[in-house]
């Protein structure tokens, strides 16, 4: 193979070309901080009760590091979010399989979980609370029931869209349904299942969000919230981009997760 | 006499994502006479699609001169018209809709537009199907309707890149038939890409068998049967002395591909 | 005997799915019936005939439709400003890959965040009043339709552009006759998401952020257990979504009309 020695300079221009698209992105993001933080500091005027810029939010997110107010926050609102998804993990994809599999399951219980899926269920956020209390249970509830039909619709499309042909072919080679459905179902809606767990990542966290902005004392929903009482916008600002920057590396994640597990799925039109 | 068409030392690369540059065409010299039908044959990525590209106006070369008519070619324009391998047609479009594209685009009446249209349909024979959507046509005619939409502009010029290499065996062999009976009816220089030795030796005035990447003539040969050819001469002992020369001085390209590739 | 199968096996889809729903909303009318409830469950209990009912009062005392009008408003308004910026913009960056390439980095944070968590924020600037509502229902409504047009242009067949362009089209030609024919579906799909977000968005903003508004009659009616106008509210939500999302269906299906294959999003 013939390789050609390159001048350093003509690998940085290639190296340009190759990666523009994150090199944009990068510059673009440091544009608009340095260009957030110029014009509050010599153009416009700050009004601290209601705007701030990147030095601040920064100091208020150093200060809530170290005073350990922020883990303090994240912890209490992870455990109500991970007991909620997990609990939707659990439930939603056997009951995802099961509709896929039996066309009956899928006819009786389709129309129903439709009509949940479709409705706004964070309506009955309040109904939840007064009759759960301001504790744990009530955040799970509203969690799970957030999370839990991303993963019934997306692994009910996963089994659906099961190769026939590579059931055929295990049976062909005289496989029982048990092997059926550990070497060909389980690992066709690996991917739909990183889907699911991709959206509802998302809704989960507005489960989180919305209890705690109703009635809670702790988590980082009512911290967002009490910072926003108080007018103490760069804490907001910091806990807002915190929360921010978890979903994201969360969802993105999981995305690339996907790709990973299904490489021959192009982008799916919905996000 | 002018040369309809002249390439002269055509040179052109690209550089695909993560990997070295590639030369497709190198010096690549070519002259076509009007009227003519000429296929290019030659081992997969010689460049004979990307020459055809170059001709059409959406490639640049890098170095060389093209020129149609003693004119450097300098983007597409309505002398040449393409046929397309994955026929391109586009789907929210009925057949009539899609062949008055090229019209449309260039700001012909309505009315008119769609007369012309409705001769082609009649010419590639889908009279029947002119209200239908392409997903409800088989290959053969999808490629039919790329062909009357190609016609419609009346190009002087009309580039086929492997056109029939998406249907089945019997329909490309209808296909051939019936493009040779509007090739002799419409009088169009036809410049025709093929991975198929029987299919350019059947069609051609002419075969440019190109050298392996990067592209450049190797050989050209004058097919000296009479027309208008028919199926049976496919089968004559003439016809195959045609395809056993073609052959004879691709192989060595296919083999020098093939070391090249480390297969 | 025959017809009666026969019937059945015609309508076997409905009547599962129609059957199923039935059969939960008579349990949950005859549980009190059943069942006693102890003490503290009865106050938080109410039947499906005890909603109906309530809808029934609140339409006769006409205390309801000012709270659906304001609702409605925030709907239509904030939707129609997400159509109006999400189009035109996913448009740009389908095109225009330098554009796209900045802007992504926004696009996707934005994107990954639940918008409830600005709802503070925007109650600190714009107070409890309707703009507050509109702009959270405009945000929520705003990505899918963004996206999905971005991914409607950028997955244009590079053949077609290519058919367009040999007939020397400009970019506006092609734009028009290739690129937004072929994101129509891809824009209905947003629309679809979109709807739901925007509903998701009046529900939430009209918790925490109103004196008026269905979502403010569901929270107002929790807290003094008129648990029965609570379900009347979440029932009008339900309803609506499912309208929505069915005429939009009605609307993906009937613009789909060249197309071989069948598109499941969720």
């Amino acid at each position: 193979m013939n390789s050609v020695q390159r001048r350093p300079a003509m690998a940085f221009k290639s190296f340009l070309s190759d990666h523009q698209r994150l090199l944009l992105g990068t510059v673009s993001v440091i544009g608009v901080i340095f260009l957030w933080e110029l014009a509050f500091t010599y153009v416009i005027p700050l009004d601290p009760f209601f705007f701030t810029k990147p030095s601040l939010i920064a100091a208020a997110f150093r200060e809530q590091l170290v005073s350990g107010s922020l883990w303090h926050d994240l912890a209490i609102s992870s455990e109500a979010f991970f007991l909620g998804f997990g609990l939707a993990v659990i439930v939603g994809i056997p009951i995802g399989i099961f509709m896929g599999w039996r066309r009956r399951a899928e006819y009786t219980l389709d129309p129903f979980f439709t009509a949940l899926y479709a409705s706004p269920l964070v309506a009955l956020a309040p109904l939840l609370i007064v009759v759960f209390g301001v504790g744990l249970t009530g955040k799970v509830a509203l969690i799970f029931l957030l999370a839990v039909f991303p993963f019934i619709f997306n692994v009910f499309a996963g089994v659906k869209c099961t190769d026939r042909l590579l059931v055929n072919v295990v049976r062909s080679f005289g496989g029982t349904e048990k092997q059926i459905y550990f070497k060909v179902i389980l690992p066709s809606i690996l991917p739909y299942i990183v889907a699911g767990a991709r959206i509802a990542i998302g809704r989960a966290i507005v489960g989180i969000l919305v209890t705690e902005f109703y009635a809670a004392s702790e988590g980082i929903g009512f911290a967002i919230s009490r910072f926003g009482d108080t007018y103490r916008l760069p804490d907001m600002f910091a806990a807002i981009m915190v929360l921010m920057i978890m979903a994201v590396m969360l969802t993105e994640g999981l995305r690339k997760l996907e790709t990973f597990l299904a490489p021959w799925k192009a982008g799916q039109e919905a996000r | 006499m002018l040369p309809c068409i002249e390439a002269r030392h055509l040179t052109l690369t690209f550089k695909p994502k993560n990997r070295d540059r590639v030369t497709a065409l190198q010096g690549f010299d070519l002259q076509v006479s009007k009227g003519e039908f000429l296929s290019l044959v030659g081992p997969s990525g010689c460049g004979k699609s990307t020459f055809l590209n170059v001709l059409l106006g959406l490639l640049k070369p890098d170095s060389g001169e093209l020129n149609l008519n003693g004119k450097q070619i300098d983007g597409p324009g309505p002398e040449r018209a393409m046929v397309f391998q994955e026929f391109g047609l586009l789907p929210w479009r009925t057949v009539l809709a899609n062949v008055e594209l090229g019209l449309e685009l260039k700001g012909v009446a309505p009315s008119i537009r769609r007369d012309r249209a409705l001769e082609l349909i009649k010419l590639v024979g889908l009279e029947n199907f002119q209200s239908h959507y392409p997903h409800e046509l088989s290959g053969g005619m999808k490629q039919r309707v790329g062909l009357a939409r190609a016609l419609a502009t009346e190009p002087e010029v009309l580039l086929m890149d492997e056109p029939f290499a998406a249907l089945d065996a019997q329909t490309r062999d209808l296909m051939q038939a019936e493009l040779l009976q509007v090739w002799e009816r419409t009088k169009k220089t036809v410049l025709f890409v093929t991975h198929s030795i029987e299919e350019a030796a059947y069609l051609s005035d002419r075969v440019v068998i190109m050298t392996a990447r990067p592209g450049r003539m190797k050989n050209i040969l004058n097919i000296d049967l009479p027309r208008p050819r028919d199926y049976e001469m496919r089968l004559t002992p003439e016809f195959n002395d045609i395809k056993a020369k073609i052959w004879n001085t691709l192989k060595d390209e296919l083999g020098a591909k093939a070391a090249g590739n480390g297969i | 005997m025959n017809g009666i199968t026969n019937f059945y096996r015609e309508r076997e889809q409905a009547i599962l799915g129609g059957g199923f729903i039935l059969l939960l909303i008579l349990i949950w009318q005859a549980v009190p019936a059943l069942i006693s409830l102890p003490r503290g469950l009865a106050l938080f209990f109410t039947t499906p005939v005890e909603v109906v009912k309530s809808f029934y009062q609140l339409v006769v005392k006409n205390q309801i439709q000012s709270h659906v009008y304001v609702s409605a408003v925030e709907f239509v308004v904030g939707l129609g400003m997400a159509i109006l910026v999400g189009l035109p913009l996913g448009l740009v960056m389908g095109r225009s890959k330098i554009i796209d390439a900045m802007l992504d980095p926004f696009v996707t944070a934005f994107n990954a965040t639940p918008r409830l968590v600005f709802l503070p924020l925007l109650i600190l600037w714009l107070g409890i009043g309707i703009w507050s509502k509109i702009t959270i229902v405009f945000v929520g409504a705003l990505f899918p339709l963004l996206i999905n047009t971005y991914e409607g242009v950028k997955n244009v067949d590079r053949v077609l552009v290519n058919v367009v362009r040999s007939f020397g089209a400009s970019e506006w030609q092609t734009m028009k006759v290739v690129v937004l024919p072929n994101s129509v579906p891809y824009v209905v799909v947003g629309l679809r998401l979109a709807i739901g977000r925007a509903l998701l968005g009046v529900v939430v903003g009209e918790f925490f952020a109103s004196s008026r508004g269905l979502g403010f009659m569901i929270a107002g009616a929790a807290t003094n257990y008129k648990v029965d106008v609570v379900f009347v509210g979440v029932t009008i939500f339900m309803g609506l979504s499912l309208a929505l999302t069915h005429l939009v269906k009605r609307l993906e299906s009937r613009l789909s009309r060249w197309r071989p294959d069948e598109v499941k999003t969720f």
